[in-house]
């Protein structure tokens, strides 16, 4: 998961019909026969195409990959995970919003593509709320404070007191401009009255070798792209951003509990249809769903990642796309990142 | 050494064992074949087939995988060389000299040498992994910005000494090429450049589009205009591999793109890609007549696609041990790994030796193995040129046209290469090069952003060019060479300024 949120502008774009039918060429002679018993439901009677709004490799797609699999033996019907990039999601997302609402096209949505995104530009492509029916909230993946191992600061308070004590001086990395990552490091120089320069790159992976080389002391990164260089002791993990501490590292605090109650960020996937899906079909998107996120092997793998697994209704959902845009609405307004 | 040799036996046995080498040949042999076909390239195809790997056991998938991307490199010189379509950006060096091989009859002797340096390069690149591919990574950590940016205007003054013609012209691409790099969204600030408001326009130009058009449609639109030239490809084929005097002389420039790209492809910030450009200015600069390059020179195909070979094996060294993907196709890798459970970072190599070391191993069996398939295949090639024009451009055009589609499924962009190809021919019928443009356009983008974080992180000092000892020699280099270029043309021009064609 390099590119981690993949940038406001995508390193890869790829899809295209090419890939489709050999894709589909290819999985036609997998062995998948689970969904035999389902044949008399009605909904799906073909394969359903999983639009993914980054590049392929991301970690967005990762979860999607491990979940399409998974949904297509329950469903019967293939899942098929179809790359869609450019604008920081915007155009795969508003593929899924101008698609026919039969469920036959979803999206993988994110907390760029259904919170920061309609904050961020004033020309908006797609309403997140009216354009979208919200299938479920599949997994929460907790970003991260890291550091250069050779920065004197070891703990958030320390952080904080040496970025007071040298205004300006420090730099911090992110995957881009406008990204989940990039909006966490402003929110934590507005909660701690901080000044850092930002430093925006192309993806998680070309910032992460400016961090482990010292070019750059601090980034904010997701904590799965982090995590290896956390265990190998090439950067040091300062504090993870979410409200609880993560399962993969319990030894971390939390921003919050180290001295900005009340601080949380992360990253989110969801699957959304388009705005109008009968509900039916909807409730067929969502069982699958949350059947493949009790997949043992699924749950394994997510772990591995430092995701955690959620899969909510899509009530929930709703409240959540929501509670999120209130969240970043100041911070983005703060952070001055508007575009035309 | 007793370590590397068991590390390699370890290797070997798990490349060697026969699912893993039935994978290998098959990466290798979907590589060749989508490297062929224009457009589609490896990141398209190692996405479409990342699902059924997920049956396979990790090092299974990985050798596969991997097989597919260098099996790409090698697929895309063919068609660099065929129909003067350079598929990555790698391969744009290999039209100049090896199109006009192809032109001359000696289609056959530029792809077994571009086969056989590939090979060679392969070998060589594969036991520098092996052998101190961790201690290199150190490297990689000393540039930064500042040297990544100084290392790009290295690759802008190659441009200029690649040049056939004019220089001025030269310059003149290399800036279009620059301007074009600055079409889409700015990283820095997030606001559009460019793009006149056309939504197709605000991630960019894709390298293919510009590429596909500047090279491949211009050169149909070229060859419609005179068809005598392709009849004389046509009645004379001549010999189809390279005999003993074109291996003589293609030795040396073998052993030194291999070099040069092997240097190159492990910096993560995408060293690679001047890699060719850095080879055949090599080759160019030390040729006893250099008027030679451009016309057909064997020198001018086997340095160039050794280095992009060379660049390609070894770009997988950062990858495997800092965890850090250099390029988009590296990116895809740690995707797939990922998805098979082994989380990236600089850990890979101890914790997972068996894929560390059997991939290593698998990549010279690979390199083996392409040798296998393309050399057999030359022939077939060849035959190709055969085909009466009338019936090949067509064909060409509809490759493209799927191609390019393919990439980003955008009827725009299929429009896009058909502007770029007019463009092209008007550009080849001033005397203007596209090669130079085209490495301004890879580059621009590369330096644009290197420079602006290099003095951001500097906070607008531009000392810090000169203070990093390796950024400020990176730049008495590019003086030296750019001077060395100029010396000649400037003398040449006080005599008669508008000899040049």
């Amino acid at each position: 998961m390099v590119d981690g949120m993949p940038g406001r502008r995508a390193l890869v774009r790829r899809r295209g019909f090419l890939g489709l039918t050999l894709a589909g060429a290819c999985l036609a002679a997998l062995p998948f026969t689970a969904g035999a018993a389902r044949a008399q439901a009605t909904f799906p009677t073909r394969p359903i195409t999983l639009i993914v709004p980054f590049a392929a490799g991301g970690s967005t797609d990762v979860v999607a990959r491990l979940v399409a699999q998974k949904m297509s033996e329950s469903l019967g019907q293939q899942v098929v995970v179809e790359n869609v990039v450019g604008a920081g999601g915007n155009v795969g997302a508003s593929r899924v919003a101008k698609a026919d609402p039969d469920g036959y096209a979803i999206l993988m949505g994110t907390v760029a593509t259904h919170a920061l995104n309609p904050l961020i530009l004033k020309r908006k492509p797609y309403d997140p709320i009216a354009d979208f029916a919200p299938v479920s909230l599949l997994a929460v993946v907790p970003n991260v404070l890291v550091v250069n191992p050779n920065l004197s600061a070891k703990t958030v308070p320390e952080l904080i007191a040496l970025l007071k004590a040298e205004p300006g001086k420090y730099n911090y990395a992110s995957s881009g401009n406008g990204t989940p990552l990039h909006l966490s490091g402003e929110l934590f120089k507005s909660m701690a009255g901080v000044q850092m320069q930002h430093i925006p790159y192309r993806g998680a992976g070309p910032a992460l070798n400016d961090v482990v080389a010292g070019q750059v002391p601090i980034m904010f990164d997701n904590l799965p792209s982090s995590s290896e260089f956390i265990r190998a002791g090439t950067l040091r993990g300062v504090a993870v951003t979410t409200k609880e501490r993560a399962p993969s590292f319990p030894d971390m605090p939390t921003i919050a509990e180290a001295g900005l109650p009340g601080y949380e960020t992360y990253t989110w996937n969801a699957l959304f249809a388009p705005a109008k899906t009968p509900r039916p079909v909807i409730d067929a998107l969502n069982a699958a769903a949350l059947k493949a996120l009790k997949d043992p092997t699924v749950i394994e793998r997510m772990q591995a990642f430092s995701a955690t697994i959620v899969g909510s209704s899509p009530e929930t959902l709703a409240d959540h796309v929501k509670a999120e845009a209130a969240k970043w609405a100041p911070v983005v307004k703060e952070a001055g990142v508007q575009t035309e | 050494m007793s370590d590397l040799v068991s590390n390699l036996g370890l290797g070997f046995s798990i490349a060697l064992s026969l699912q893993n080498l039935a994978l290998c040949f098959l990466g290798c042999l979907v590589g060749t074949l989508i490297g062929v076909l224009p457009g589609v390239g490896p990141i398209a195809t190692i996405a479409m087939l990342l699902p059924i790997t997920f049956g396979l056991d990790p090092v299974g998938a990985l050798i596969m995988l991997a097989g597919i991307y260098y099996g790409a490199q090698y697929g895309g010189s063919t068609t660099a060389i065929l129909v003067n379509i350079p598929g990555e950006a790698t391969s744009v060096i290999t039209t100049l000299d090896g199109h006009q091989m192809a032109r001359q009859g000696r289609a056959g002797i530029a792809l077994g040498i571009a086969a056989i340096g590939s090979f060679c390069a392969g070998t060589v690149a594969t036991m520098l992994i092996a052998a101190i591919g961790a201690p290199l990574t150190r490297l990689a950590l000393v540039f930064g910005p500042a040297e990544y940016f100084a290392l790009m205007v290295m690759g802008l003054v190659f441009a200029v000494v690649l040049a056939r013609g004019s220089i001025l012209k030269a310059v003149a691409m290399i800036l279009v090429g620059i301007l074009l790099a600055t079409v889409g969204t700015d990283l820095e600030t997030g606001q559009e450049r460019l793009t006149f408001g056309f939504a197709f326009l605000t991630d960019g130009i894709d390298f293919s589009v510009l590429a596909m058009g500047l090279f491949g449609i211009a050169e149909i639109l070229r060859n419609l205009d005179h068809t005598e030239t392709r009849d004389v490809v046509r009645q004379h084929i001549g010999r189809l591999l390279p005999g003993r005097e074109d291996l003589r002389q293609a030795a040396g420039p073998i052993l030194r793109g291999t070099a040069i790209g092997s240097m190159l492809g492990i910096l993560p910030g995408n060293g690679a890609v001047l890699g060719p450009f850095a080879a055949y200015t090599v080759e160019k600069r030390i040729a006893r007549d250099p008027s030679r390059f451009g016309r057909g020179a064997i020198e001018g195909v086997a340095g160039p696609e050794s280095a992009n070979n060379a660049g390609a094996q070894t770009s997988f060294i950062p990858l495997l041990t800092l965890g850090i993907p250099p390029n988009a196709v590296m990116a895809l890798m740690v995707g797939a790994m990922t998805i098979h459970g082994i989380v990236p970072g600089p850990g890979v190599m101890t914790k997972n030796p068996n894929l560390f070391w059997g991939m290593i191993a698998s990549m010279w069996l690979g390199n083996l193995m392409l040798l296998v398939i393309n050399l057999p295949l030359v022939g077939v090639w060849v035959r190709l040129l055969k085909v009466p024009y009338r019936l090949m451009f067509p064909a060409i055009l509809m490759f493209c046209a799927i191609g390019i589609y393919s990439i980003n499924a955008l009827p725009t962009d299929v429009m896009l290469i058909g502007v770029f190809g007019l463009i092209g021919y008007v550009l080849i019928k001033f005397g203007f090069e596209p090669a130079p443009l085209l490495l301004g356009f890879v580059l621009g983008k590369l330096m644009e952003e290197y420079l602006r974080r290099a003095l951001t992180l500097s906070r607008g000092d531009a000392m810090v060019f000169l203070e990093r000892p390796i950024c400020a020699g990176l730049f008495a280099i590019s003086i030296i060479m750019l001077v060395a270029a100029l010396m000649p043309s400037l003398r040449r021009s006080r005599d008669d300024v508008f000899s040049e064609a």
